[in-house]
Order: structure tokens, then sequence, then C-alpha cells
């Protein structure tokens, strides 16, 4: 089943007589509970991409379809993770996590099930009453990610959701993600500019080229799950996308 | 370690001291030190000019300043001039955060406040002075006004820049979770910019007691300002300094109450 299906999806920012494309022609069709990462070199527009997709912004053409409607405001049916968590800093982790369902009118005793369980699976119980700045970069992320699925959305969008955390705690973040995944089975698209984190998360890397944002590939990794970072099948996909994201960004 | 901060031993060094200790003694000192280096100036200086009129000593001020607490009337008028503080205080904040907040949303409402608050900010708050008598009369109409006054624009440019300075990522993030606009104002904008709503009312609050004490000089014939042209026209200097200090004591008092306040509402932060 087709999840999201970006259909011809340009961008172009104008200042004056300058007009810069940033999306060329984008489309691309993402099956349900697909994990799918978009690729590509510092200032291809991967964030540009993800938020047109999240309605943050305007697309300067194209279509978006969420199952079969046409979507273009931000709405509850699309979670966003932000590169900086973007957690209220006036609530606390469990207000956070309520929020979203507060907004969609849950059922006080529905809401109080969802977010304990959604604790209990990001392993943050006891830290329900907890601001964001009493949070360690991993629980924050992972508050985020919560928060995000309480929504109950339909896809999920992250924008380089490891960003902003060192080379060690990335790892085990990212294996973290993928046990929160697996277990809620929902359709994600992530954007980043890691090789190593593409390769493990994802079943298909969309790598953009540099110039007037384009497809430069679509890449399926088939391996099994959890990965081993060690394998070779994982060693050859890194070294595929290494060398595509090389061509992406001499093609500015 | 606990036995060592427990006992206090006789004779003690300061290099014997804990890290802890020695900054717990550096707190209490410093403060200490200045303040008997001002009044012992202050001494000194009263003494060169030996006029009680001139420069009462510490000593006469101080004892004016004990005096106080046998005299109703102080109290009477400090009480008047708080209550006036916090009328017009309240009247800076009802008027002034809800325009704060609307500017701060709004592009054309700050397209079309922008100019008049530009224009009537620049005007000195004392030269509200001969105006608001004629509106108000003499008593609390004026000395309110101008607290009012004084205090408007910081609580309005504060709570703009509060609502300004709150993070595009959270008006996203709020709107991809289903908020609506009612909902983005009460979760979002409020608490986003209350503690700069704070900033401004501390402020309000602390040029409210500058200009009530300037208002009543003038616009009134009781309060605390009042009770301090009095002793200058009566020439009690030092009741005028005693007064001074008890003046500076309030605010001190008042500024301490806000921010109190402040730590308990954005505890968040
Ligand atoms: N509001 C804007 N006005 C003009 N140009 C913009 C605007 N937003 C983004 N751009 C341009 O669009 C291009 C893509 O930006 P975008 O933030 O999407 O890149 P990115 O792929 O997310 O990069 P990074 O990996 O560094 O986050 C950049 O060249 C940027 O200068
Ligand atoms: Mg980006």
């Amino acid at each position: 089943m087709i999840k999201l299906k970006v259909e011809h999806l340009g961008k172009t920012f104008s200042r004056g007589d300058d007009t810069r494309v940033v999306l060329g022609d984008i489309s691309f069709e993402v099956e349900d509970r697909q994990f799918v990462s978009i690729l590509g070199p510092s200032g291809c527009g991967k964030t540009t991409l993800l938020s047109i997709l999240a309605g943050f912004q305007d697309a300067t053409s194209g279509n978006i379809l969420l199952g079969n409607r046409k979507v273009s405001r931000p709405g509850p049916d699309r979670g966003f993770v932000f590169q900086n968590y973007a957690l209220f800093p006036w609530m606390t982790v469990k207000e956070n996590v309520m929020f979203p369902m507060k907004q969609q009118n849950v059922p006080r005793e529905e809401r109080e099930r969802t977010a304990a369980r959604l604790l209990n699976m990001a392993q943050l119980d006891g830290k329900e009453n907890f601001f964001p700045k009493e949070l360690s970069g991993g629980m924050k992320q992972r508050t985020a990610f919560i928060r995000a699925l309480a929504g109950r959305p339909e896809i999920l969008l992250m924008d380089e959701p490891m960003g902003a955390v060192d080379f060690q705690m990335r790892q085990k973040l990212q294996e973290e993600l993928e046990s929160l995944w697996l277990k809620e089975q929902i359709t994600v698209i992530m954007v980043t500019h890691d090789v190593d984190e593409a390769v493990y998360l994802s079943d298909r890397v969309i790598v953009l080229s540099s110039k007037q944002g384009r497809i430069l590939d679509d890449v399926f990794i088939d391996l099994p799950r959890p990965r081993d970072r060690e394998a070779e099948a994982y060693e050859k996909h890194k070294t595929r996308l290494n060398s595509l994201l090389r061509k992406a960004f001499k093609e500015i | 370690m606990e036995k060592v901060t427990n006992q206090i031993p006789k004779n003690i060094s300061l290099s014997e001291l804990t890290g802890e200790q020695r900054g717990l003694l550096n707190k209490i000192l410093s403060p200490v030190i200045s303040l008997s280096a001002f009044v012992g100036f202050w001494y000194l200086m009263s003494l060169h000019y030996n006029s009680q009129l001139l420069l009462p000593t510490p000593r006469s001020t101080f004892t004016a300043f004990v005096l106080f607490f046998k005299t109703p009337d102080v109290w009477k008028n400090l009480l008047l001039t708080l209550e006036r503080v916090l009328k017009g205080f309240s009247c800076a904040m009802i008027i002034g955060v809800p325009v704060g907040l609307l500017m701060g949303v709004s592009k054309t409402a700050t397209r079309m406040l922008d100019p008049l608050l530009g224009c009537f900010r620049q005007v000195p708050i004392m030269a509200w002075v001969p105006l608001s008598i004629i509106w108000f009369g003499l008593g609390n109409g004026p000395t309110i006004f101008m607290i009012a006054l004084a205090g408007l624009f910081s609580v309005v440019l504060n709570t703009i820049v509060g609502v300004r300075n709150i993070s595009k990522d959270y008006f996203h993030a709020a709107r991809s979770m289903g908020a609506g606009s009612f909902s983005i104002f009460r979760h979002i904008v409020l608490p986003g910019a209350l503690p700069d709503i704070l900033g401004g009312a501390r402020l309000a609050l602390g040029g409210g007691w500058m200009a009530v004490i300037c208002a009543e000089f003038i616009a009134t014939s009781a309060g605390f300002g009042f009770a301090m042209v009095e002793a200058q026209t009566r020439m009690e200097t030092e009741k005028l300094l005693a007064l001074m200090i008890l003046g500076a004591f309030v605010g001190y008092l008042m500024d301490k109450c806000i921010c109190a306040a402040g730590n308990v509402l954005t505890q968040w932060k």
C-alpha cells in the first residue's frame, strides 16, 4: 500500500529578480511502514523538502498525497521531530507527550494510558515531571520521538533527529530509535547527512543532489534487523552511498 | 567532613577553611566591608561639613530612622504610596500585556501602534506632571496615572520582545500536533512570553516606585514623596535621609518579591 505520494514537487526561493531553485522536480512514493532516509549534502534542500511535507512551507509546484488526500497545511496526520527537538520548555515531559492528544480531544483516560505506555517504551519512567532542561540529549530525543507518536500520525517526519548528539551516543540512539520504530510500525521519512545512520535505519535511501535538488538515486537496503554494522553487505551499502554522496556533492 | 563543619575550632585560620566555608565568608564579608566603607566615608564627610542641615551624621540619621517606628504618620504615608504604586502598576500590566501580546502576534497591530508608542515613549515622564494635574487634579489621580504611564512602555515593549523571541519551531510543532489558534495562544504564546513579561513587570514596578515619589513631590498633599518634601521644608535633613533609606529598602523588597514570584512562575527556565 502506498502511504505517501510526492508528485513533481518544486520549490523556488526568490528575492527581487534573484530566483533560486532549491527543489527541482521531486517525485517519489513511500510504502506504508517503510523507513525512508533522505540523504544529501548540506544545503541541498533536505530540510526544505521535509518542511514542505509537514506543511510548514508551501511548495512552488507539485502535490503531496497522504493516503488519498492532498495535504498542504500542517496537521496531526504528519508527526514531526525537529532537529533541536523543539520540546516545549514550559511543559514537563509528560505534558509534552500529552499535548498532541489533548489537541485532538482524546479522552482523559486514554490519554493517560497512551502516555504511560509511550513513556515506558522510551524508558522515561520516573522522568514524567522533569522539564526538558533537566533531560540528557538522548532523553530529549526520545521524548520528542514519542511526543510525535502520541498524536497517532500516519507518517513520521524527522529532520536529523540525531544531529545534536555526539558520535557514541548516536549509535546507541539509532538502536533505540529502531526498536521504538519496530514496535510502532509507522511510516518514517528521516533526513540525514550521515551515511552510517541511513544504512543502519532505513529500508530505503533517497539521495538528493545539490544541483537543482533532484533525486540522484533511490537505494533499497534489504538487510535483516537489527543490523550488524560490521557485516560485509552493510559495508557495501555504505561504500555505495558514500560514492553517491560524493557525486551529489560534485554536481553543484 | 560533617564533623569539621559542625564544630567551630577556637583558632581558625583562613587556610583551614573548606572552599564552601570560604565562599560563605566571602558572601557575608564583601557587602559588610563595602557598606562599612560607605558609612565611614559618610561619617568623615559629615564631620568635615559639620552641619546637621547639609549632611547629618550617620548616627543622627539612624536615630531618625528608629524614630519612624514610633510615628504612625510615616507608615500611613508609605502605605498610601504603596497603594498608588500597586494600582498604577496593575493598570500598566492590564493594558500593557494585552497590547504587547497583540503587537507580538499581529503585524498589522504593530504597524498601527508602533509609531504611537514610539512617539509617546520619547516624552519624559516628568513632562506629564502638569497635564496630569490638569486632568486629574491633585491626589491619587495624577500619581496613579503617572505610575501606570511610566510602567506601560516597559511592559508593552518587553511583552512584544517576549512573543517575537519564541522559536518558530514551537509554533510549527504545535500546529503539526493539531493545535488551533486559541490553543497556540494559550499554550505557546503566553508561557513562551512569560519570562519577558515578568522582566517588563519588574522594570514597571521599579519605574513606578521612582515615578510615584517624583509625582508626590508635586501633585499631592500626602504620601511618601510628600513626606520627604515636608522634611525638607522643615529642614529635618536627617529625617529626609532616613526616608530615602527607607524608600530604598522598600524598593529593594518589592524587586525581590517580584523576582521570587517570577522564579516560581518560570521554574522551567
Ligand atoms: N527562506 C529561505 N529563503 C531563501 N533561501 C532559502 C530559504 N530556506 C532555505 N533556503 C536555501 O535553500 C537551500 C536548502 O536549504 P535546506 O535548509 O533545505 O538545506 P539542507 O539540505 O537541510 O541542509 P543541511 O544539511 O545543512 O541542514 C539552501 O541553499 C538555503 O540557502
Ligand atoms: Mg537541514
